[in-house]
């Protein structure tokens, strides 16, 4: 068990570190000098004076090789310093400290909205397999994965106003019990909710041909204990392993639906960094997204072996 | 000898089973409604797209300064925009855009993919370790955070490069900014869409490679390029076929959220993204601005997810109990 874990953990950091170095690349190379994209932004008579942008260039080390410099940018990292805005200038961890919040506040309510509806949904389908109502279920499930928030958000908003003329937009935040938040939250969880609810299915599905389910309904043990004890905790499994597909879909999903609905979260500073190249932030909040993702899954390759005791031993 | 006059009736049996199991799959999938109503909306989508100019009197850019921000009528089925141009022009156009898109990113990702997953399947080893780690990593990054990351910090510098081959060779071609665009969009998303190929192909090639008749095809002394060709790429190929009809969907998806954030195919080139973010900013006053994208960009991603989902069901009979 702890050398499963040792070696999760040991798979896992070059992970991040090679990951941080190719994104660090990106922006090096890509993004041309920080200190003329400063003064592109802000142009006056330094920006002609090649000697002070030298003095400021080698004041903010960028006449440092490469590795140099992004082990320093780790290092500032580490520190909790990820440099200033190009674009207001204020220090990104403040602006992200107060975008971050909101966004994680969302995104545990969608989890929480995805558990409570989509487990159920997905046991009840399996139950009814082939009847009606796991059509619907199933039918309803794929709709709601391939339809894109930013297609769900705003058409809903027209159907709000549609329906409901002089209705409030929901647009802007008041915190998590705001009435605005519905919307929102709703596109937010459409595709964890069609994720987990076929995971559940199929899950459901195969456990209740194992031969433990037929004995104990051999025995005469009522359904709802059959359904309860012995299909929820094996159906469990499959599901936490899907956690962090659930987490790439919320980071790739709040980009569009804090856009949309003009939260003032991590993905909506996003949008704002990439639409004015503001590359400090693009590159704060990707290491966010990345780590998050990518944490998510270490927690997940842990968590299996305890709910599934046969991974542990001997190793996958 | 011995070689060829074994091989010969196992090709053509081969034939037969393959035929067999194709119409097979076929009629599994004419007996699945969601999946043939999805198939028509794509037919439907890929004949717009070739003929569309041809079906409307209005191009994409035509401006009647008279005819703004019209609702739809008899004269503009979906309107007009802020510049007098016919919606349902740009959504015709925006469908050439979404499909050329997802074709050639697809094509790309799948080369890309199966490449590295038949070498990590058949190579094994180390190579294999490093290609699956690869492949795990860029499964575990959130996939647009890194397209977005890739497309707006390489414009820069190619344009740059654009430019400076327009300076030296004085080539018009060089200062044509489509270029750009697509050659950024492309390879930015197809380097976010190759792993799932290729876990695919490495999970068939590993299960294929330890059967017994393609250990008698060793032994018999074919080889390698024969045992991939005529063993291990045909058995892939039903699996290749469903993640290839989910992953031109979610290829059109990505194009159109590019475009959505600013940084996918430029306007004037009219794409469902940004018309889709055009219309958010005007939506309260002219809601068909935003309707239309919408709904169209919504109902096309929905019939690729539903023929990928029957044809899943139509090719993998066994995961259908």
């Amino acid at each position: 068990m702890l050398r499963y874990i040792a070696t999760r953990i040991l798979i896992w950091i070059p992970s991040v570190v090679v990951l941080l170095l190719a994104i660090y690349a990106l922006a090096f190379y890509g993004a041309g000098d920080p200190i003329k994209l400063i003064f592109l932004r802000a142009p006056g008579d330094v920006a002609f004076d090649p000697v002070r942008i030298e003095a400021i260039r080698e004041q903010a080390g960028l006449n440092q090789p490469f590795l140099v410099q992004f082990a320093n940018y780790i290092w500032k990292v580490l520190h909790g310093n990820f440099g200033n805005s190009l674009l207001s200038g204020r220090p990104v961890w403040k602006t992200v400290a107060a975008a971050a919040p909101i966004s994680f506040q969302i995104g545990l309510l969608a989890i929480l909205l995805t558990a409570i509806v989509a487990i159920p949904l997905g046991v009840l389908a399996a139950l009814k397999q082939n009847s009606r109502l796991d059509y619907l279920i199933v039918s309803v499930s794929l709709f709601l994965w391939a339809i894109p928030a930013y297609v769900a958000g705003p058409l809903l908003m027209v159907l709000l106003i549609a329906i409901l003329p002089g209705a409030d937009i929901p647009y802007g935040w008041g915190g998590i019990f705001d009435p605005r938040i519905v919307l929102p939250l709703l596109v937010l969880s459409f595709q964890p909710i069609a994720l987990i609810t076929r995971q559940t299915r199929a899950a459901v599905i195969e456990i209740m041909s194992e031969d433990f389910v037929r004995t104990a309904r051999a025995k005469g043990v009522p359904e709802l204990v059959v359904a309860f004890k012995h299909i929820m905790r094996p159906v469990l499994t499959p599901v936490v392993t899907q956690l962090g597909l659930i987490m790439i879909t919320l980071v790739n999903g709040a980009i569009f639906v804090e856009y949309v609905f003009g939260l003032p979260g991590l993905g909506r500073l996003t949008v704002q960094a990439i639409l004015h190249n503001d590359y400090p932030i693009i590159l704060a909040v990707t290491l966010i997204g990345v780590t998050v993702a990518m944490a998510t899954n270490l927690i997940v390759d842990l968590l299996y072996p305890i709910l599934d005791p046969r991974a542990g031993q001997g190793g996958r | 000898m011995a070689v060829e006059t074994l091989a010969a009736p196992a090709s053509a049996a081969d034939i037969e089973k393959h035929a067999s199991l194709w119409s097979d799959a076929w009629h599994r999938l004419l007996a699945n409604r969601l999946a043939m109503v999805g198939l028509a909306v794509i037919v439907l989508l890929i004949l717009v797209a070739i003929f569309g100019p041809w079906m409307t009197p209005y191009d994409f850019l035509s401006q009647d300064l008279n005819a703004r921000n019209e609702l739809p009528n008899a004269a503009h089925w979906l309107g007009t925009d802020e510049l007098g141009r016919d919606v349902l022009a740009r959504v015709i156009y925006g469908a050439r855009t979404a499909l050329i898109v997802s074709l050639i990113v697809t094509a790309i990702a799948v080369a890309i993919g199966v490449t590295l997953g038949a070498i990590a399947g058949y190579a094994g080893g180390p190579l294999d370790s490093a290609i699956m780690w690869l492949t795990d990593m860029t499964m575990s990054v959130p996939n647009l955070l890194l397209a977005v990351v890739i497309n707006a910090s390489l414009k820069p510098p190619l344009t740059a490069w654009m430019d400076r081959m327009y300076q030296a060779t004085l080539n018009p071609i060089w200062r044509n900014s489509l270029i750009v665009d697509f050659v950024l969009v492309f390879g930015a998303m197809a380097l976010v869409s190759w792993p799932a190929y290729c876990r695919l192909v490495r999970a068939q090639v590993l299960s294929v490679r330890s059967r017994n008749y393609v250990t008698a095809a060793r032994a018999l002394g074919l080889p390698t390029r024969v045992i991939l060709m005529r063993y291990i790429v045909p058995n892939a190929i039903g699996p290749l076929i469903v993640a290839v009809s989910a992953g031109l969907g979610a290829a059109m998806v990505l194009e159109s959220a590019f475009s959505f954030l600013g940084v996918g195919v430029n306007p004037p080139a009219p794409s469902w993204g940004n018309m889709i973010s055009d219309g958010l900013r005007v939506w309260r006053t002219y809601p068909h601005l935003l309707a239309a994208p919408a709904a169209v960009l919504g109902i096309a991603t929905i019939a690729f997810s539903f023929l990928g989902d029957g044809l899943n069901d139509a090719l993998n009979p066994k995961g259908r109990k």
